[in-house]
């Protein structure tokens, strides 16, 4: 009985994160009011549909959140990039020739591609000659000058592609590279700035977010805080957007599982991701040991940004509109979200997993809530009120109790958890 | 060493009674049964490797962890403790091996912080607290200023502000834990004439420390405790090193540090430093360098100690050496004849050099992550292909990092946080043996780890020094720098002052060198007045 006990205390441990998901689910079906045709509300398929695409927007934001908030950072400039993004889309579907939005968006994914040739193409040489690499540390003049062509071919390309689309008004492909750079853009910038100033990143990324939406409302023009998106100004193909495969997949929801799926591999199985583990673990640490630092926390700043431009994509497809002020809160709907599913602010500790899990947690929860009928005011409490008990049982008050459960469960001391005191073994190289 | 007024009063209540205290953190029992008995006016030391329960025992007479099994009285009363502030109450005051100071705030301040004398009801009567404080510090021989934040004075003197605070909190009962770890040869000596004197004026002080030499000079009582146990007590005077060792590690050890040092140097300059400069942060009149003037050389398969009181500079030598101040430093840099300029970490852990740091803590470990992901951290394209990292090479070299180094845990993703002090500074240096350094730098290797640990990097030191790797080596213990070091440059207020040889160590020798106003080295003098 008490290995059972023991087994399945284990078994619900490691599988905590996913128990909150479960309950709440089981609510929504027994909870859900049932139709003429004894269908399930909750349960049927187009309501679970809309529960995915309607998180997503916030899913995207909260996937870049996450790695910004496991290296002890924070990025409230989400939620200006997202309405930023959403108003540079609009615009440039719907408007022929050079403006604010296709001026600003153009150079800047020019400069991106540039930028991002020179720095990735010395250090993708670097990883492939490991060994040679590592008696100087630095890329050869050769590669570096391969990285500045490259860079400023992909710059020149970038440029006809922009121009040519600014001609006649932007396609879908454009506005999806467009537009995200814009974001990993600025993110880049908050990065820089957190990382060479040595500047808090709640103070960076607070101003960015103020003066990203005061360039948004610039570049909207003083009579046009809403830029409306129809089939009409805009290119047919931006429909595709919002459409459902297979009738049942929203496309917003299959970009937030993509960005999941990559963004969770990177920080689960790749160098990159134990560096962002490292600098939210102890930076201090991280630093000596040779991690490069600096550049892990711009990169995290610059993908954090990027999805929120992606983000901005999506929403102006959504709501078929661009606007400034989308995404007013969005930031603090994200790191809710992010916390549910486990991550520490304290940075270190967290998975996308666990950002995909509190996602949905608040998905279900509005779902449900609306589906009830419940006024939106009550349901901001119910809101409030589940982020609270969500981290007390990820690593609160609730953490010590399944220790002291686990205590009882299995109370005899471990003799062999003290440390042995080996002293004649001598050290063997 | 003790002096005869320090003789065990007539019976009278224990100061501090502990009879049969137990306590677990989960399922590990850090404390069995353990019994503790401190007269008043004694100086009791507690001794025990890493993990052997001193802290923890300690922590509970002050409060600091209730929930326990076991009876604690306070001169003959009963006591339960709910809080530090109860144990306070009862005069029992703890002094931690981090000091708790706050930083910003002036010395009465932290003196006087949570018992401020007021004016009025809401005034604080900072005139008063100052003439007050000086009351206090004057009877522990403090030398600086008292309305300057702590943070400027030196850790000594910190430490005594510590003392104060607990002294003003009307203390009867003083525990220090490892007080003397931070602390100068000097200061430490210093801060045991305090000591003695608090314990002649009716004080009993629980002092919990690793330094065999320190217990000897100080101790009326010994506890030892091993593995939560409770092993046995002996008189200050009677005890021997070699039955402390005994007691403290459960058996008896033959020679625990070798002394037949083998000559392993080759003629082969690995690290060459000339005139190495590092501006002083907040510069004042008398010194505007920390450190200036620093130049040496070290050859393949040698080990160069760096001796030197607090703040003379050794730690900052070693930082600078590796980058960690690429803005305000200078100076040449030569491995293994190429010169060199470093910008960071990550240009130096490429040229071979691997810093083992003073705060294995705050500088060394991830203490959250397991020892897999500490150690890969210096060269994770060890453990990857193409930016994927490979779990089960991650595992494979964790699991050899344990085994080469001889590291107790219980599996290769055990948090390094929850290892002892010795298991960590091998994962340290782990890591950094995975960069395949030709250049080790050494900052207090073996600090706050037990004796066993301690010999085992003793060996660990000399085996890479025979395997041809150039080490530089700072530690404030002289007896660990004088065993293990080819040479040794002293450094006096950052600037070099001798430089002795194998066979001309002495620990009179280096103090000379080492103090301020003592003599210095011809060939350096000279260089004093070229510069």
């Amino acid at each position: 009985m008490k290995k059972i006990l023991s087994v399945g205390g284990k078994f619900l441990l490691r599988t905590k994160l996913f128990w909150g998901l479960a309950v709440l689910y089981a609510a929504g079906i027994i909870l859900s009011p049932v139709n003429r045709h004894g269908v399930n509300i909750f349960l049927s398929p187009g309501n679970q549909s809309d529960v995915l695409r309607q998180v997503s927007n916030n899913g995207i934001i909260a996937v870049g959140m996450t790695l910004v908030i496991i290296t002890a950072g924070i990025d409230l400039s989400v939620g200006s990039i997202m309405g930023f993004g959403s108003l540079l889309t609009a615009m440039l579907l719907s408007q022929q020739g050079w403006n604010p939005a296709s001026s600003i968006s153009v150079p800047v994914l020019a400069i991106i591609c540039l930028f991002g040739f020179v720095y990735l193409v010395p250090l993708v040489s670097l990883g492939i000659r490991r060994e040679s690499a590592k008696a100087t540390g630095k890329a050869s003049p050769a590669t570096r000058i391969t990285g500045w062509v490259l860079g400023l071919m992909a710059a020149g390309a970038a440029l006809y592609f922009g121009s040519g689309e600014v001609e006649h008004k932007f396609g879908v492909l454009g506005v999806l590279i467009t537009v995200p750079a814009v974001g990993l853009m600025i993110g880049a910038v908050s990065g820089v700035i957190i990382a060479k100033f040595k500047m808090q990143p709640f103070i960076v990324t607070l101003a960015m977010m103020v003066a990203v939406l005061g360039v948004g409302r610039l570049v909207a023009g003083p009579n046009q805080a809403i830029y409306p998106l129809d089939s009409i100004n805009s290119t047919q193909s931006f429909t595709f957007l919002r459409e459902l495969v297979f009738e049942i997949v929203p496309v917003p929801g299959i970009f937030f599982l993509v960005a999941v799926l990559i963004f969770g591999f990177i920080l689960k199985a790749t160098t990159f991701g134990r560096y962002v583990y490292a600098l939210g673990g102890n930076e201090q640490a991280a630093r000596l040991a040779g991690v490069r630092v600096d550049q892990v926390k711009i990169a995290t700043y610059a993908m954090s940004g990027m999805l929120a431009g992606l983000s901005g994509v999506l929403y102006a497809a959504q709501y078929r509109q661009g606007l400034a002020d989308a995404g007013t809160g969005t930031e603090l709907n994200a790191i809710a979200a992010v916390v549910i599913g486990g991550t520490n602010l304290m940075g270190g500790k967290g998975s996308m997993t666990g950002t995909l899990v509190g996602v949905l947690i608040f998905g279900f929860l509005g779902n449900i809530l609306l589906l009830k009928n419940i006024d939106s005011n009550t349901q901001l409490v119910l809101k409030g009120a589940i982020i609270i008990i969500a981290v007390l049982l990820q690593e609160g008050q609730g953490g010590s109790w399944w220790k002291r459960i686990r205590t009882k469960i299995n109370p005899e001391p471990k003799a062999s958890e003290t440390k042995p005191i080996e002293l004649s073994s001598p050290t063997k190289t | 060493m003790s002096s005869p007024d320090l003789a065990n009063p007539p019976i009278q209540p224990f100061a501090l009674e502990m009879r049969q205290i137990s306590k677990s953190f989960g399922p590990t029992q850090v404390l069995r049964d353990v019994d503790f008995e401190l007269r008043a006016g004694e100086i009791h030391a507690l001794m025990g490797e890493n993990g052997a329960g001193k802290s923890t025992l300690m922590k509970i007479a002050a409060g600091l962890l209730e929930d326990y099994a076991g009876e604690i009285s306070v001169y003959g009363e009963k006591a339960k403790f709910l809080s530090p502030r109860d144990a306070a109450r009862a005069g029992i005051s703890m002094i931690h091996q981090e000091l708790n100071l706050v930083p910003e705030l002036a010395v009465d301040e932290n003196i006087f912080l949570g018992q401020e004398r007021l004016r009025g009801a809401f005034f604080v009567d900072r005139q008063q607290q100052v003439r007050a404080a000086r009351e206090v510090l004057k009877n522990l021989d403090f030398q600086g200023q008292i309305d300057v934040p702590v943070s400027r004075l030196r850790v000594g003197e910190q430490q005594l502000v510590e003392i104060a605070k607990a002294l003003a909190s009307k203390a009867r009962i003083l525990i220090m834990d490892e007080p003397t770890s931070a602390l100068s040869i000097n200061e430490s000596e210093r801060l045991f004439q305090v000591i003695r004197r608090l314990a002649a004026e009716g004080v009993a002080i629980v002092y919990i420390s690793h330094r065999m030499d320190e217990v000897f000079a100080l101790a009326d009582q010994v506890t030892v405790l091993r593995d939560g146990s409770y092993i046995g007590t002996l008189p200050g005077q009677s005890a021997n090193r070699r039955e402390l060792i005994r007691m403290m590690v459960g058996r008896e050890l033959q020679e625990m540090l070798t002394s037949d040092k083998q000559n392993t140097a080759a003629d082969l300059p690995a690290l060459e430093v000339k005139k190495l400069w590092l501006e002083h942060p907040n510069p004042t009149p008398s010194r505007t360098m920390l450190i200036q003037n620093v130049s040496f050389s070290v050859n393949a398969g040698e080990v160069l100690g760096i001796a030197g009181l607090l703040g003379a500079g050794r730690s900052e030598t070693l930082e600078t050496i590796f980058g960690l101040h690429p803005k305000t430093s200078g100076g040449e840099i030569r491995v293994f004849g190429k010169p060199m300029t470093f910008r960071g970490p990550a240009d130096t852990k490429m040229a071979g050099i691997a810093f083992v740091t003073e705060d294995r803590k705050r500088d060394g470990l991830i203490l959250g992550s397991g020892i897999d992901r500490n150690v890969e951290l210096s060269m994770m394209t060890v453990v990857s292909r193409f930016g994927v990292v490979l779990p089960e090479k991650e595992t494979d070299l964790a699991k050899q990092t344990i085994h080469d180094l001889s590291i107790h845990a219980s599996g290769p993703s055990q948090p390094t946080g929850t290892l002892s002090g010795g298991n960590q500074q091998k994962v340290v240096i782990g890591k950094w043996l995975l960069t395949k350094p030709r250049i080790l730098l050494l900052d207090e290797p073996t600090r706050g780890i037990d004796v066993g640990a301690k010999a085992e990097i003793y060996r660990l030191v000399e085996q890479l020094a025979e395997q041809g790797l150039a080490i530089v080596l700072v530690t404030s213990e002289l007896p660990e720098l004088t065993l293990l070091s080819d040479r040794i440059l002293v450094l006096r207020e950052g600037r070099p002052t001798a430089l002795l040889e194998r066979g001309n160590f002495s620990h009179e020798l280096i103090l000379e060198y080492a103090s301020p106003g003592g003599t210095i080295q011809p060939e350096f003098a000279e260089e004093e007045v070229l510069a």
